[in-house]
């Protein structure tokens, strides 16, 4: 029945944008920046990921590898630019999360890096099994895709509650003043918070870049143009309202194609979303302010 | 003597300054940092050449149809701007370029994927020009006349209020000015003198899609007005100067365009978030300092 | 702190970063950076009577960066292949050739400016566009109006063409190409009922015009039409709509990715139906990543794998060898452009613009290009030639059937 199978596609594309918009709304909550250059290490992730798979053969090693380099590119792009910025008026970390954007981007795009053609992944599922039943089946990708989505957010939510660092990033999430003000480590709060964003979107990139069976340079441009919806939709700086904003617009986005089809492309719907959200409950949907 | 192609860059340069010069008012004065300014181009280029296309109507009409219509839909897309502000703003007008961008790609009456063609060029008193000088003295007519006018809000009293509202809204109200109004103003008058400059590029290109008027143009407007002094009437037009013409000129520019546009920006971030020639730049406190006059009383902005 | 120590240095480094390009003086125009160069003398502007060793300049832009880089770059490689191909051979009536080169990024103000700088900067004898439609049209008149010939290597859009008599077109009309598609589903595969997915560019409207006339004239029903976004990853919600109304076959019009993605998520949901497709899926690169779901694909193309012309196999070798990819269809087009140009200059015998034209405009079974052969130039210089369709079978691109009906290939 294609409503159920639309479904179950939903929640797959849903683990798509999870991951990159829960490292974006995490930078976002403690440094309260815009960080378009999310994008960036969401592709070197992919790209990396692709390396270690093509020399290794191994998916989880490529995952691990590429979450590893995308966390610590993502806490050096920190540390060469919004650590200065941490006191500036709010435009200049936007303006320049911007610069990075354009100018990772391009580079990528150049020929001694990924170059102009799009590159296959071909992990397949690695090795996990297809799930069938009479509603809907779930190709191995799919079933990869949530695996490990559930799973790092699992381990993510853990380190949120249950660590020292995860609880000075919550403190330094409600007001970044006062948490340095109780001794929580700011410097060390902002490393670790990019490192870990920045690691999920690298984690998202492997995915994405599987599940299509390609990888190339602008490939993080429209997930990380949809993370921002998402985190405006879920209330900025909020897991819970990542998730469920993430489900929200794939639920839209499939249902509205598999009945209307394609009135506008996806990213305009979203953003048209986005733009009456904006107007009518900026705060999104469990955001708090 | 000045051949075809350094007259064309000449107009092109002109064309963006005005944008740079546009996107000024509303980001450099009225504090509002868009995203989206290349929506208010491509709606001045689509009105005109619809304009002159379907309805055959002359150029002058075109033009200031361009200007007005995209000043009045400005004034609507400015809305969100009473919403919310810094970072949802600049996600709104993103996602307001996008949504510009699809609908003239979906929507046939825009001409849609195969776009427009055939755009005529202007004519005056029955004389037809598509280039050369006289298109470049128009062009930078209208570029002096967008100065103009970001001169006249800076002293002014429209300006004064813009200047507040940038600084602190919740000031600026609590002594009466109206922020929505002019917010509405700045986002009407910057996009009336895109849409101008959009007009001007359809008409001597004489074909559109909608492919150029995407999202990352805007991020090139912004860069220009950023990396030359925001907020300041000088610091875009250098700044529009130097990214549009550096790329023709130099190759390697032209090949890492993108690379340098960002490392710039960021770069200007980190040490001159003025600009280059903002108010407060090394370069422009020495310039100033060099040229200072004896005695007269200056007020350091 | 920090600001008061770097103010200086930071300062000087972006005004020299800012300002550098203003200290470029006027460019020399070289051959991009990539292995094969046509020699490149330095040589001013020439006057009157060229010595003998003095290059023969012919334009090209084509977008190296930005969204379209792909097919700018395959148009690159391909067309500076040609010229060596040339130059190798003694060149033309005597003097090498020399491609000069411009990106263009797709922007049709960046190839307005790039078409002025070849026609006065350069001084070259005729341009090439091997870039998309928009720039190319953005181009064309400033070719026409300077009365210098410009061929089209592979920009799909009708208007092209029609704006001067020194514009011509290389590559097959998009409308051509979907009646052909067309033909290629009532009468090769003979369906009944088509769902039909256009990408939402020119290229893909005007391919599907085409093929709608076509299956029209042949009785064909078409049971979904569905306009999609170009770049779209996500084809399921679409997929299953098409399952729902149960078609013979499927024509998608698509670039490589698009369509990688549309064959695979078809095999995974279970769409078990004929896919048809067009040059845009005519690159290695669909099949790699497509993988096993590109099998059994049938594509409309210029492109022939199986060709036994000369000139086909040996482009294909020699790209291969060259740039270590296969060939794909925009690099075949940009190589055509190439010989077509040189076979005007060599029929002309001189650089004059008219008599280009008048050579290119008098061709005739023309056997020099990767693609074709090209049969004639109809009035509106548009090339008609038979079009080709090509299978994938073992993971490679095979003949599948021809199309050499004079009236079905020619531009109505």
């Amino acid at each position: 029945m294609p409503f159920m199978q639309n479904l179950s596609n939903a929640v797959v594309l849903a683990g798509t944008y999870i991951l990159m918009a829960a490292g974006l709304t995490m930078v976002y909550g403690v440094l309260k920046v815009l960080h378009i250059a999310h994008a960036a290490v969401y592709t070197i992730g992919a790209f990396i990921g692709l390396l270690v798979f093509t020399w290794a053969g191994n998916f989880w090693l490529a995952l691990a590898v590429a979450m590893l380099v995308s966390g610590i590119v993502g806490v050096l792009i920190y540390r060469c630019t919004y650590h200065y910025m941490l006191d500036a008026p709010r435009t200049v970390p936007l303006i320049a999360s911007i610069g990075l954007f354009v100018m990772l981007t391009d580079l990528l795009q150049k020929g001694f890096l990924m170059g102009p053609y799009q590159k296959a992944l071909p992990a397949g599922g690695a090795g996990l099994p297809r799930i069938q039943t009479s509603w809907f089946s779930l190709t191995p990708k799919q079933v990869l895709i949530l695996v490990v989505t559930v799973a790092l957010l699992a381990v993510v939510y853990l380190i949120l509650t249950r660590t020292r660092i995860g609880l000075g990033w919550q403190a330094a999430a409600m007001d970044r003043d006062m948490a340095a003000a109780v001794g929580v480590n700011l410097n060390r709060v902002i490393a670790f918070n990019f490192f870990l964003g920045s690691a999920l979107a690298g984690a998202a990139g492997v995915l994405v870049g599987v599940y299509n069976n390609s990888v190339f340079a602008t490939m993080g441009d429209l997930p990380s143009y949809k993370a921002f919806i998402i985190i405006v939709l879920g209330g900025m700086g909020s897991l819970p309202g990542t998730i469920i904003a993430s489900l929200l617009l794939a639920l839209v986005e499939n249902f509205l194609v598999a009945s209307v089809g394609y009135v506008l492309p996806r990213d305009a719907i979203a953003f048209l979303v986005l733009i009456l959200m904006l107007m009518f409950r900026p705060h999104g949907l469990l955001g708090q302010e | 003597m000045f051949s075809g192609y350094i007259i064309s860059v000449a107009i092109f340069v002109g064309i963006w300054v005005t944008l740079a010069l546009s996107l000024n008012i509303l980001t450099g004065y009225a504090g509002q940092v868009s995203l989206g300014h290349a929506a208010f181009f491509g709606i001045g280029a689509y009105t005109s050449a619809i304009l002159s296309l379907k309805y055959g109507l002359p150029f002058w009409v075109d033009f200031l149809g361009a200007i007005i219509v995209t000043g009045l839909i400005g004034m609507v897309l400015g809305l969100p701007s009473l919403r919310v502000r810094h970072d949802f703003l600049v996600l709104a007008t993103m996602g307001i370029n996008f949504v510009v961008v699809a609908v003239f790609k979906y929507v046939d009456f825009f001409g849609g994927a195969m776009g427009l063609i055939n755009i005529p060029a202007p004519s005056i008193l029955g004389y037809s020009f598509r280039g050369g000088f006289p298109y470049l003295a128009l062009v930078w007519a209208f570029a002096t006349f967008t100065w103009l006018v970001s001169w006249y809000v800076s002293k002014t009293w429209v300006g004064l209020a813009f200047h507040t509202v940038r600084i602190d809204e919740e000031a600026a109200a609590a002594v009466g000015v109206s922020v929505p109004r002019f917010k509405i103003y700045a986002f009407a008058i910057s996009s009336a003198l895109a849409g101008g400059a959009g007009c001007l590029y359809g008409h001597f290109i004489g074909s559109l899609f909608p492919d150029t008027f995407v999202f990352v143009e805007s991020i090139v407007v912004l860069s220009m007005v950023i990396f030359g002094g925001v907020g300041t009437l000088r610091g875009p037009v250098l700044g529009a100067i130097i990214l549009k013409a550096a790329p023709e000129l130099l190759r390697f520019v032209q090949d890492y365009r993108f690379t340098i546009y960002g490392a710039l920006l960021v770069l200007m971030m980190l040490f001159q978030p003025m600009g280059l020639i903002g108010d407060d730049s090394l370069l422009w406190r020495s310039l100033t300092h060099l040229f200072r006059r004896e005695g007269v009383g200056e007020v350091d902005s | 702190m920090r600001k008061s120590l770097f103010h200086p240095l930071a300062v000087i480094t972006i005004v020299l970063l800012g300002l550098v390009p203003l200290a470029g003086c006027g460019p020399t125009p070289t051959a991009a950076p990539i292995p094969t160069e046509a020699p490149a003398p330095t040589s001013p502007p020439t006057e009157a009577a060229p010595a003998v060793e003095e290059p023969i300049k012919i334009g090209f832009f084509s977008p190296t960066t930005g969204f379209a880089a792909a097919d700018g770059t395959s148009a690159l490689n391909a067309a500076q292949l040609a010229v060596k191909f040339i130059n190798d051979a003694g060149g033309v009536n005597g003097q090498p050739l020399e491609l000069v080169y411009y990106d263009d990024a797709a922007k049709p103000d960046q190839a307005a400016s790039i078409a002025r700088k070849l026609i006065e900067q350069d001084q070259v004898v005729a341009g090439i566009s091997g870039s998309y439609s928009g720039a190319t049209r953005a181009a064309a008149p400033v070719f026409q109006e300077a009365g210098i010939p410009m061929i089209s290597a592979y920009a799909i859009h009708p208007e092209i063409t029609a704006t001067g008599d020194k514009i011509f077109r290389v590559g097959t009309l998009a409308a051509v190409q979907g009646r052909v598609g067309g033909e290629l589903v009532g009468v090769v595969l003979g369906a009944k009922k088509v769902a039909i997915l256009t990408i939402d560019n020119d290229f893909g409207v005007s391919l599907t015009e085409g093929f709608k006339s076509r299956a029209g004239e042949l009785g064909v029903e078409i049971v979904m039409e569905e306009k999609y976004p170009l770049g779209e990853t996500e084809f399921r919600p679409i997929i299953g709509k098409i399952k729902e109304v149960a078609p013979d076959v499927v024509y998608a019009t698509a670039y490589y990715n698009e369509a990688a993605n549309l064959v695979s998520q078809a095999k995974d949901e279970g769409l078990d139906v004929q896919i048809v497709g067009q040059e845009g899926y005519d690159s290695p690169k669909f099949i790699e990543l497509a993988g096993e779901a590109s099998e059994g694909v049938v594509i409309t193309t210029d492109l022939n794998r199986d060709s036994e012309r000369p000139m086909t196999k040996l482009f294909l070798e020699q790209y291969k060898a060259e740039y270590g990819e296969d060939a794909d269809m925009v690099g075949a087009s940009a190589f055509d452009a190439v010989q077509v140009l040189a076979y005007a200059l060599k029929t002309a015998g001189s650089t004059d613009p008219g008599a280009i034209t008048t050579a290119i405009s008098g061709l005739e079974d023309f056997e020099d290009c990767a693609s074709g052969p090209f049969w004639y130039y109809t009035e509106e210089r548009e090339v008609v030639r038979p079009v080709s369709s090509q299978i994938v079978r073992d993971g490679a691109f095979h003949l599948y059937h021809e199309f050499t009906d004079e009236e079905l290939v020619t531009a109505k």
